[in-house]
C-alpha cells in the first residue's frame, strides 16, 4: 500500500499539467468524452452536425439544467433528493392555475412567485433533514408523494393547455437564432442562476459550509459550523431552484400539466453525478454539472438525429449513466482515503 | 466526578440502552401489529359492510405478494447499507421472461407443466443474472448502490422495452394461471408463496454466516473489513438474492394478471421503499426486519383498500404513504428523546442531561434514528 502511495504522488507531481487538465472533479475526462462524441457524430453522420443541432441541445438541456442546479448542493453537502421534480411542477402548475383563477398575467413575477412557491415546499425538506436527520432520500422519497399527491388531489389535475398570454411570451421571445433553432430568452435567467450559485459555491461561508457538511457532518460540527442551519439553508435554495426549474419548464413547453417532470428525477441526478457531484458528498461544481447536463442531452438529442429507433434511447441513456457512473466512482477510489495503520504513514 | 456517581450513571446509561434496544427490537413489530389492528378497526367502522368481509380481506391477500416481496427485496439490501432500486425492473424482466417462455413454449407443443418449470426457473435465474449485474457496478467497480442500482434500472428497464418493443406479452401456461389466481386454504396460493419467502429470507438473514455478515457489513463497514470478512462476497450474494426475490415478486405479478409488460408497476418502487422503512429497516445498514417487512406490507395494503373503498382517489393514497414514511420518522425520534426525559425525571434530573435535538454529535453514516441510544450516551468527549 505504502508502494501505491508513493508511485502515485510521484506520478501526479511528474505529470502537473495533466492533471491540472483533468480538473478537480474530472471536469476534463468529461469535455474530453463530450468532444469524442461529437468526433463520432462527426465521422458517422456529418451532416446532423449544424447549428440547429446545438439549439436543439440547450433547448432540450435547459430545464434540465434548471433542475440539476438545487440537486448540486443537495449532493454536494451529501444528501441525495427525488422531490425536487415534484417540487418543480408543483410550482410551476400552482403559479399557473392561480394566474388563470384570478385572471392577471405577467412576465417576471412568475418565477418569482414559484420560486417562493419551492422554497417553501423545499422547507418540508429542511425540516425532516435538518431537525430529524432523515436519510435524505427517505425523506425526499417521503415529500415527493406529499407534494405531488396535494397538487393532484387538491389543486388541480386538469392539463392546462394555455398559458396567460403575458407570460405566453416568454416561450416565444428569441434572443438569437442557432442555425433553424430559436434560443429561447430564459437561457439569461438560468444562466444567471448557474452564475448565482458558482459564486455561492465558492465564494461564501455558506457555500464553504455545504462542503464542509458533505465532506463529514461531525468535523463541521466540531469546526465550528451550524450543521442543521446549513442544511436549513441548503434545501430551501435547491427548493427555490426547483421551484424556479418548474417555471422554466412550463413557459418553454407552453403549457402546464400537474402529470409532467416527475419520473424525469433519474435523468437529472444521473446529470450531476457525471458531472463529478460525488455521492458520499463534499465534491462537485457548478461547470462540472453544465458538463454533464450537455453529455446527457448530447447523447438524447445525437439518438434522434442518428435514427436510431426510440426502442434503443432508454437503454443507451441508462448504459451512458452507468459508464458515467462507473468513471467516476473509479476515479475517486483511486483517490480514496482508506483508514490506513500508523506505521505505514510516518515512513 | 466520585466514583459512585460515575457507576451510577453507567448503571443508568446501561439501563436506558437496554430499554431502547427492547423498545427497538420487539418494539417496532409489536408497534406495527397495534397500526395494523388500529387501521382495521378503524375501516371496518368506517365501512362495515364492505370492509370487514371475508371477499375483502382476500383481496387484500393478493394484492400483498407483490408489493411485500420488492420490498423485501429492498429491506436486504438497505440492511448491508445499500438500497436496490432496479427490484421493479427486475421484477418486469423476470415476468416478460416467464410469459416469454410460457407463450414460446405452448407454441412449440412441449407439455404445459415442463413450460412451465421453465418459464419460472428461466425467471428466476434472469432475476440472479441481474443481481450478479448489480454486485458487479457496486463491488467490482465500486459505484454507490443507490446510484448503481439507478443506472442499472434504466438500463434493465430500457433492455425490457427493446426486447418486446413497448408491446405487453400475454398467455401463461395453464398451471401457472392456476397458481396466480387460485386458493389454498381459503388462503390465495400467492400469499403462501410470499410467507414462504418471507420465511426463507428470514432464516438466511437470521441464522445463517451470511447473515450474519451482511448485517455486520451493514453496521459497520470497516469494521467487517478488519475482522477479515470478504466484502464483495457478501455484496454478490446479497444483490444475488434480492435479484432473485425480485424475480419471485415479478412471477406472482405476471401469475395474477396472466401478462408482462415493460413499465408495468414503475409506482411499485416508492411503496416498496416507504413498506421497508416503516418495516423499521435502517436505511444506514445494519439492521434486519424480514417480518416487520411482511407486517408493513399488509398495513400499506389494507390502508390503500380502505381508501378506496372510501371512495378516496388514488392521490390521497399517496399522501398518506408519504405521511407515514414521514412520520414514522418523526416518531422514533421524539419517542427517543420522550424515553430520556422520561428516564431523566426519574434518576433525579442532573444526573443525565438530555441532550439537545438540533446540536447533537454526528456518528459517520449512522444519524438519529440508527443508533439513537449510542448517540444519547456518547456526550462524554463534549463537557
Amino acid at each position: 500500500m505504502t508502494a501505491d502511495v508513493h508511485a502515485e504522488r510521484a506520478a501526479t507531481s511528474r505529470r502537473p499539467g495533466l492533471a491540472a487538465l483533468r480538473g478537480r472533479n474530472n471536469e476534463g475526462v468529461l469535455a474530453g468524452v463530450i468532444l469524442l462524441l461529437l468526433l463520432v457524430m462527426l465521422v458517422v453522420e456529418p451532416s446532423a452536425l449544424t447549428w440547429g443541432f446545438a439549439g436543439d441541445i440547450i433547448r432540450s438541456g435547459l430545464v434540465t439544467l434548471a433542475l440539476a442546479l438545487g440537486l448540486l448542493l443537495i449532493i454536494i453537502s451529501g444528501g441525495m433528493d427525488v422531490s425536487f421534480t415534484a417540487i418543480a411542477v408543483f410550482s410551476g402548475y400552482a403559479t399557473v392555475r392561480l394566474m388563470t383563477d384570478l385572471g392577471i398575467d405577467g412576465r417576471v413575477w412568475p418565477f418569482l412567485l414559484a420560486a417562493a412557491i419551492g422554497c417553501a415546499l423545499g422547507s418540508l425538506n429542511a425540516v425532516l433533514v435538518a431537525r430529524y436527520r432523515m436519510e435524505t432520500l427517505i425523506a425526499s422519497l417521503g415529500t415527493q408523494v406529499i407534494i405531488r399527491g396535494f397538487l393532484l388531489a387538491f389543486v388541480g389535475s386538469t392539463y392546462l393547455a394555455t398559458l396567460p398570454p403575458q407570460l405566453d411570451s416568454v416561450g416565444t421571445t428569441t434572443i438569437f437564432r442557432l442555425g433553424s433553432s430559436p434560443v429561447n430568452i430564459v437561457v439569461v435567467p438560468v444562466a444567471l442562476a448557474c452564475v448565482a450559485l458558482a459564486l455561492i459555491l465558492r465564494r461564501t461561508m455558506f457555500g464553504r459550509g455545504v462542503y464542509a457538511v458533505g465532506g463529514d457532518k461531525e468535523s463541521a460540527r466540531r469546526v465550528g459550523f451550524h450543521v442543521a442551519r446549513v442544511q436549513t439553508g441548503i434545501y430551501l435554495l435547491a427548493g427555490l431552484f426547483a421551484g424556479f426549474a418548474g417555471m422554466v419548464h412550463v413557459v418553454l413547453s407552453r403549457h402546464a400539466s400537474p402529470f409532467d417532470l416527475v419520473g424525469m428525477e433519474l435523468n437529472v441526478i444521473a446529470a450531476v453525478v457525471i458531472g463529478g457531484a460525488l455521492d458520499r458528498g463534499g465534491r462537485g461544481s457548478v461547470h462540472g454539472t453544465v458538463l454533464g447536463v450537455l453529455l446527457v442531452s448530447l447523447v438524447q438529442n445525437s439518438l434522434v438525429r442518428l435514427g436510431i429507433s426510440s426502442y434503443w434511447h432508454v437503454l443507451v441513456i441508462g448504459l451512458v449513466i452507468l459508464v458515467g457512473v462507473a468513471i467516476q466512482a473509479r476515479s475517486n477510489a483511486r483517490g480514496a482515503k482508506r483508514p490506513r495503520i500508523l506505521e505505514e504513514v510516518t515512513p | 466526578m466520585s466514583k459512585s456517581s460515575s457507576t451510577t450513571i453507567s448503571r443508568n446509561r446501561a439501563w436506558s440502552g437496554r430499554v431502547l434496544g427492547q423498545a427497538r427490537h420487539n418494539g417496532h413489530a409489536l408497534g406495527l401489529l397495534v397500526l395494523a389492528v388500529m387501521v382495521a378497526v378503524m375501516f371496518s367502522a368506517l365501512s362495515p359492510s364492505i370492509y370487514a368481509t371475508p371477499l375483502n380481506v382476500q383481496s387484500i391477500a393478493f394484492a400483498v405478494p407483490e408489493i411485500g416481496l420488492m420490498a423485501l427485496a429492498i429491506s436486504i439490501a438497505m440492511t448491508t447499507a445499500g438500497i436496490d432500486l432496479s427490484t421493479v425492473a427486475v421484477a418486469n424482466l423476470a415476468a416478460l421472461t416467464a410469459a416469454f417462455v410460457s407463450l414460446q413454449g405452448q407454441e412449440a407443443g412441449m407439455s404445459t407443466l415442463v413450460v412451465s418449470v421453465v418459464a419460472v426457473a428461466a425467471a428466476l435465474a434472469v432475476g440472479m443474472l441481474c443481481g450478479v449485474l448489480n454486485a458487479a457496478v457496486i463491488a467490482v467497480i465500486g459505484v454507490a448502490p443507490i446510484l448503481a442500482t439507478l443506472a442499472t434500472q434504466m438500463l434493465l428497464a430500457g433492455l425490457a422495452v427493446l426486447l418486446t418493443e413497448g408491446r405487453p406479452i400475454y398467455g401463461l401456461t395453464p398451471e401457472l394461471t392456476a397458481v396466480g389466481t387460485g386458493t389454498f386454504a381459503a388462503v390465495p396460493t400467492v400469499f403462501w408463496i410470499f410467507l414462504l419467502v418471507i420465511a426463507t429470507a428470514a432464516f438466511i438473514m437470521r441464522r445463517t454466516g451470511y447473515g450474519l455478515r451482511a448485517t455486520m457489513i451493514g453496521a459497520n463497514a470497516v469494521a467487517s473489513d478488519y475482522s477479515g470478512i470478504n466484502r464483495s462476497g457478501v455484496i454478490f450474494r446479497t444483490y444475488m438474492l434480492t435479484g432473485t426475490i425480485s424475480a419471485v415478486a415479478g412471477l406472482v405479478m405476471v401469475m395474477r394478471t396472466v401478462s408482462a409488460a415493460p413499465g408495468y408497476g414503475s409506482s411499485y418502487l416508492l411503496l416498496a421503499v416507504t413498506i421497508a422503512v416503516l418495516a423499521g429497516v435502517n436505511p444506514f445498514g445494519g439492521r434486519v426486519a424480514v417480518w416487520g417487512v411482511a407486517l408493513a406490507a399488509v398495513v400499506l395494503q389494507m390502508i390503500s383498500s380502505g381508501l378506496n373503498i372510501l371512495g378516496y382517489s388514488a392521490y390521497i393514497y399517496q399522501i398518506v404513504q408519504g405521511l407515514i414514511l414521514v412520520g414514522v420518522m418523526i416518531l422514533r425520534v421524539e419517542g427517543i428523546r420522550a424515553v430520556a426525559l422520561v428516564h431523566r425525571a426519574r434518576s433525579g434530573g442532573a444526573a443525565d442531561p438530555v441532550p439537545p435535538v438540533i446540536d447533537r454529535p454526528y456518528e459517520e453514516g449512522h444519524d438519529a434514528q440508527s443508533s439513537s441510544g449510542a448517540a444519547y450516551s456518547s456526550h462524554t468527549h463534549q463537557g
